[in-house]
């Protein structure tokens, strides 16, 4: 007897006319008479095309219950299976430690008004990166344009601040894209400061390559926070040279910045305090209000961040918004 | 008898499942390439909740060590295989039930991979997307055929 497929469509499939034995073989399976068919069976005897997309139809139904499920919010929000489930995470959250960007979030941060940066200026309480020996030379990544390099963390409550200025600062170069919204530690001091993430995340500038390395996420696994990247050999070698003394009295510190070897910035330019609470949207709001705490941590920070750049490499920001346009 | 079953299977089925299943192999591939090249360099807009990045670089685009664009391009192969035209024709009975279990491996999939995306990483992959509508609409141009045939080759046998 050759095997047939099994489901729902095997009842009824009448025999080819060149199987052996076909009027036997499918007796069993065949009703007695159309006329005896009820409900489904009747229906897809007189409509077999319609009966056959039934499946279809099921599985059309699953996926828009899913977005409906999604966009309502609703109970349908399932919860991780077991080997998923991290310390920390939430529902919207990702493997990653990171979400969707809240929308008009990198706008607000890429459309920052001159003016506002102008008048914030360098405000006493940002720190500036520190510059390197002056003989250094100048960092480039292999296709010859000037390298920054972040190296942090997501769990990094100082790492989520200085995010904040390094967005707005390199917006003034380049383009960013694919950034995600994360937090940092929810049991660390400055817990859940909102920031981004730059895991997965693109940066395009003609003048300037920025190679960030987030090397763990927020989720904590057996005591630890899980990894996310490694940084390379060479990136080792420059934390090993550069996250050191003079400019550190912690070696290894993060978020560590080096910006193309002429200058590094270990740990925050300002204290996550001030983003205590504030949600991203929240954050972005107050970029442009020169009078906000908020503002003349982060766009101070950006400023100082932007300086070294251009003394570092020579290259000019834009200066019509932080974006350019 | 090869020929009967060439004839019981429309035209317009073989050659519309053979493009969609050839429109997979490409959305598939384009995928997998930039799996193992550069994830971040797929052409796709970032907002909100469309980012490819976002989806194909999550700790969920890896399943027991093997990326998820890859099991889709493998996958996608082999519908087209079994949607050629010249399967389609084939006489061969285990065409039938290898075709209709892929199919059904594909929509399967479907649901948890949006159910994935929707949930886990709160982002949808347009080009991910797109393998979706397509192996949704392969598994309805299967099970039609199914039934095509089915229903001819009924009506041939049964007495008058």
């Amino acid at each position: 007897m050759s095997k047939t497929p099994s489901g729902p469509g095997r009842a009824a499939r009448p025999a080819r006319p060149n199987e052996k034995n076909a009027s036997v073989k499918n007796q069993g399976n065949r009703p007695a008479a159309p006329s005896t068919g009820r409900g489904f069976t009747r229906f897809r005897r007189n409509h077999p095309i319609l009966g056959a997309l039934v499946p279809v139809g099921l599985v059309l139904l699953v996926l828009v219950t899913l977005v409906v499920a999604k966009t309502t919010g609703g109970p349908a929000t399932a919860q991780p299976a077991a080997s998923k489930i991290v310390a920390g995470s939430t529902s919207s959250e990702d493997g990653n430690g990171t979400s969707a960007l809240p929308s008009g979030v990198l706008s607000a941060v890429e459309s920052i008004s001159p003016s506002t940066l102008a008048a914030i200026g360098d405000p006493s309480s940002v720190s500036a990166p520190t510059a390197t020996p002056s003989k250094t030379a100048v960092l480039h990544a292999s296709d010859g344009k000037p390298e920054i390099l972040y190296i942090g963390a997501e769990y990094c409550p100082y790492c989520a601040a200085e995010r904040w200025a390094m967005v707005v600062a390199l917006s003034r170069f380049g383009t960013f894209s694919g950034l995600r919204a994360t937090h940092s530690s929810s049991s660390d001091i400055y817990p859940d400061t909102n920031t981004f993430s730059f895991f997965g995340s693109t940066y395009s500038s003609a003048s300037l390559d920025f190679v960030p390395v987030e090397e763990q996420t927020n989720h904590v696994v057996n005591g630890a926070y899980t990894t996310l990247q490694t940084p390379t050999s060479s990136e080792e070698a420059l934390l090993a040279r550069y996250d050191a003394a003079p400019y550190t009295t912690e070696p290894g510190s993060i978020p560590f910045l080096d910006i193309a070897n002429k200058f590094v910035s270990i740990g925050a330019s300002y204290t996550p305090q001030v983003l205590q609470g504030l949600s991203m949207h929240d954050i972005a709001a107050q970029l442009n209000d020169k009078n906000s705490l908020v503002a003349t941590a982060i766009d101070g920070a950006a400023n100082q961040i932007v300086a070294a750049i251009t003394a570092a490499t020579g290259v000019q920001p834009n200066t019509t918004t932080s974006s350019g346009s | 008898m090869a020929p009967e079953r060439m004839r019981r299977v429309p035209g317009w089925i073989a050659a519309t499942s053979c493009a969609l299943s050839m429109l997979a192999v490409g959305l598939t591939a384009y995928l997998t390439v930039t799996h193992y090249t550069d994830p971040t360099a797929l052409a796709c807009p970032d907002t909100g909740i469309v980012n490819c990045t976002a989806v194909t670089t999550s700790s969920w685009s890896v399943v027991a060590g093997v990326p998820v664009a890859l099991l889709g391009l493998l996958w996608a192969v082999a519908m087209a295989a079994v949607c050629s035209p010249w399967a389609w024709r084939s006489a061969a009975r285990w065409l039938d039930p290898v075709r209709t279990g892929l199919a059904t491996t594909g929509a399967a999939a479907v649901i948890y991979l949006v159910y994935v995306e929707l949930f886990r990483v709160d982002a949808i992959c347009l080009w991910c997307t797109g393998v979706h509508l397509t192996a949704v609409a392969l598994f309805a141009m299967v099970l039609v055929a199914r039934a095509n045939r089915a229903n001819t080759v009924g009506r041939e046998v049964r007495p008058s």
